[in-house]
């Protein structure tokens, strides 16, 4: 049989303005070898036709430049979210809207499960649940004896049931701060940050990093892309021990069907990381793509964490925090711009921002040159200023879209207030300041599906269904761009994947809908029916 | 058999390794497990390494450095589930970090103890850090939720101004061990001959107290009584058992020989201040 396999589909939007739609692309040795009609690989040879396509819109594979590894096997937990959400295996998992739905959700999932098993829950979020707070009280109606634990969706809190509680010996003598107590001195079940959960998390074996590098969580990551039209996938804060490398190196072969970006996490000496990226380089496939490095620098603006500028934070909260000292920052900045490593730096709140393009500022005055592509990421109170300044600096930026939708109605009444609101994760500007963007969800912390990142950037609305900020609105030409060749060329693959161009890879996303000719405000709505990766088909 | 956790805190350059390779070399016959972000200023006299990884490095006197990896958590949890555990183990915070924030587990763990927090600060640059307006906040917390702050580079009479909390020379101190870690009584005594810059203080016998009284009189002890350990009747049944490292005062049910040690600085705290403070106790 021939080796090149000619697709044809109703239409192939393809990202690349020589020849935006095509019926046909022929593709061999798992890259696209011609694209045009039915006859166009006819001059490479034999070929042979795949129909598989044939009644579908297919565009360029997605590309998610922000997302963790977690997005996939957190699942093996209950989802006891507010927003309904698919899992890897495509079922529906409803919004629970209350407390006692929560209760409920519960109650069934644990029937489930072997009696004597931990019952654990994952997404919750009080911020959009006006019923009082989670206790051990509602978790003792599911179980008294066995272990109950619901982690927030923010994974820095969770609630745990009086058994779990007992397990770990919390009760009014503890003085943990993070051990959250009722008026009447008995602990009320709410645990705060790890120090608190630890315990029991040891104990009810949840394990944070068990669900970024098992083989499983890696093939549950993969099914969770396929569903959203995801051929290439970032996993921006990996700590890629040498054991991790060899399992992922394993189970990304040839049909795999994502290609997964794992950026090491950087916090502390410089050299060392660099050191550490320059190996991870050397072990990249096609499939597995390493060498650049993560920074955090400040928390999140719903926790107040982030670092802001004036005039602060509405309620007047102290501002935020340093995860990173800036300090470091300008020292990572440094020796990562020296040794030509790629940075993606983590900055919320316009401080932050503002510090990182100092820091790289100063790095490409010790070492100047283009072509390094440092990507902010969030980027979520970058006003013109600072996106004309990451412009001259040679940056790109990956804006978090998803916020606007989930928590913009917060931001407003309780963070920012209207005016810096109104501009958050402003795309607008940042096209006109002339910079390659990118969109994303930062899955797990709001679900995977860049239509739905870019419907956000497109339409701007809140959970309120207002319109925050309209002067920022992309088009839908623009946001499409944002979630295939934008978001490439922040990871330096623009040259292999992004748009279906005669050179690159295979990759391709399969739609039952056209994006680019329905209603803006159904385009969170396009069905995905899986994806192509490298010439191999994949169906849902 | 539960773990000690010490952490260290303080920003960048304060003076940690320092710490760090001060209580490595130090002859207090525990054998240490010391958690530190990375190995850039570990100084370890070559002729006590025994053996040297990538991420370790153990010592011939039994104590072992290790870098911690990307979740100090999952590190901690791992050294817990080992068949034998170290006799102390200690965490360097990074330079911003909340080290109470890490400090907390040792609270929440039952597997730990509570060991204490020890800020370092720079006797040169704290009073611009703690000034900072980016960092200025996050310099000073460190310092709030010290148990013992230690002040390093004071050559020549150097002390910050902006320090207005009871706070050591690092240059005073001729054994940290006591000071850093949990020295139990026998291992002190044995010890302290050759360290006559600590005092212990020792009860064998006490009234049954009310719990609430005995945190409120424990919190209102003398300043230099730095460490205080020990198991006390309870009223009616039961025993009270007593930890307390610095500004964290723990009371709860235990089990254990009735008794109190105490260690303090000589320099800080008399004798006869000890004993008065803890006679009002008997009123």
């Amino acid at each position: 049989m021939s080796n090149i396999t000619v697709f044809a589909a109703k239409k192939f939007i393809t990202m690349d303005p020589n020849t935006p739609e095509v019926t046909h692309v022929a593709v061999r040795d798992g890259r696209i070898l011609a694209l045009g009609g039915k006859e166009c690989a006819n001059e490479w040879g034999s070929v042979h036709h795949d129909d598989r396509l044939a009644d579908t819109i297919v565009m360029p594979g997605l590309v998610e430049g922000h997302a963790h590894m977690m997005a996939g096997a957190v699942w093996k937990y209950a989802y006891v979210g507010y927003h309904d959400r698919i899992d890897p295996s495509g079922n529906l998992w409803r919004g629970l809207k209350d407390g006692s739905a929560v209760v409920a959700g519960l109650a069934e999932f644990a029937d489930r499960l072997d009696f004597d098993e931990p019952i654990v829950g994952w997404g919750f979020d009080p911020i959009f649940l006006a019923s009082e707070r989670l206790s051990r009280i509602h978790l003792d109606e599911i179980s008294s004896d066995r272990p109950i634990a619901i982690i927030f969706s923010n994974f820095h809190l969770m609630c745990v049931n009086s058994y779990a509680l007992e397990m770990v010996g919390y009760d009014q003598h503890s003085n943990v701060e993070g051990v959250i107590k009722a008026p009447d001195g008995l602990p009320t079940g709410e645990l705060q940050e790890m120090a608190a959960m630890f315990p029991i998390m040891r104990r009810l074996g949840i394990d944070f990093r068990g669900l970024s590098q098992s083989p499983d969580a890696i093939l549950a990551y993969a099914q969770v892309a396929q569903r959203a039209g995801v051929t290439t996938i970032t996993d921006l804060f990996s700590s890629m021990e040498d054991d991790d490398v060899d399992v992922m190196l394993r189970i990304t072969n040839d049909n795999f069907p994502l290609r997964i970006v794992p950026v090491l996490g950087a916090m502390g000496d410089p050299v060392s990381f660099a050191d550490k990226a320059e190996r991870l380089a050397k072990r990249s496939t096609d499939k597995l793509r390493m060498g650049a490095v993560k920074l955090m620098t400040d928390g999140s603006i719903q926790g107040w964490t982030a670092r802001v500028r004036w005039p602060g934070y509405l309620g007047g909260q102290p501002n935020g925090i340093w995860n990173t000292e800036p300090e470091m920052i300008y020292s990572l900045c440094a020796e990562m711009q020296a040794r030509g490593i790629q940075m993606h730096i983590h900055v919320n709140g316009d401080q932050a921002a503002e510090v990182s393009l100092d820091a790289i500022q100063a790095a490409l005055a010790l070492n100047p040159g283009q072509g390094h592509r440092h990507v902010l990421q969030h980027c979520q109170m970058m006003d013109r200023d600072l996106y004309e300044r990451a412009a001259e600096l040679g940056c790109c930026v990956n804006i978090f879209s998803n916020h606007i939708w989930y928590f913009g109605d917060q931001h407003v009444a309780l963070t920012l207030g209207e005016g810096r609101a109104a501009r958050m994760d402003a795309a607008r500007s940042a096209l006109d300041a002339g910079l390659h963007i990118a969109l994303h969800s930062d899955a797990p912390v709001t679900p995977l599906g860049p239509f739905f990142t870019a419907w956000c950037a497109v339409n701007r609305r809140t959970m309120s269904d207002r319109v925050l900020g309209s002067a920022q609105c992309l088009s839908v030409s623009e946001a499409l761009y944002a979630i295939t060749m934008g978001a490439a060329y922040t990871l330096k693959l623009d040259a292999e994947i992004g748009s279906i161009s005669v050179g690159k890879r295979a990759d391709f996303a399969i739609l039952g809908d056209d994006p680019t000719s329905i209603d803006p405000m159904a385009l969170k709505d396009v069905p995905v029916l899986g994806t192509v990766s490298g010439g191999r088909v994949h169906l849902l | 058999m539960s773990l000690p956790l010490t952490v260290i805190g303080g920003y960048l350059g304060a003076g940690k390794t320092t710490l760090i390779n001060r209580l490595l070399a130090e002859n207090h016959g525990l054998r240490l497990l010391i958690l530190v972000n990375d190995f850039g200023a570990i100084n370890i006299d070559a002729s006590l390494i025994e053996a040297a990884e990538d991420d370790m490095i153990a010592l011939s006197n039994g104590c072992v450095c290790c870098t911690m990896g990307a979740d100090l958590f999952l590190a901690i949890g791992d050294i817990l589930d080992r068949d034998q555990l170290p006799d102390h183990l200690i965490v360097e915070a990074s330079g911003i970090a909340d080290p109470s924030a890490i400090a907390q587990v040792a609270l929440a763990e039952p597997d730990l103890e509570y060991g204490g927090i020890v800020t370092v600060v720079d006797a040169i640059e704290f009073d611009r850090l703690s000034q900072d307006t980016l960092i200025g906040a996050q310099v000073l917390g460190q310092v709030d939720v010290a148990d013992v702050v230690l002040v390093s580079k004071t050559e020549g009479g150097l002390w910050p101004n902006n320090l207005d909390i009871e706070a050591l020379a690092l240059s005073d101190i001729d054994a940290l061990g006591p000071l850093v870690c949990d020295i139990s009584f026998t291992q002190f005594r044995r010890e302290r001959s050759g360290h006559p810059s600590y005092i212990q203080w020792q009860v064998t016998d006490c009234i049954k107290v009310e719990r609430s009284d005995l945190i409120e009189h424990l919190a209102r002890r003398p300043t230099g009584l730095f460490r205080l350990k020990g198991f006390l009747p309870a009223p009616k049944e039961g025993i009270w058992e007593i930890q307390c490292v610095g500004r964290q005062v723990i009371v709860r049910p235990g089990t254990g020989p009735i008794g109190i040690v105490g260690i303090g600085l000589e320099s800080r705290v008399r004798m006869s201040e000890i004993n008065s403070w803890w006679e009002e106790l008997n009123y």
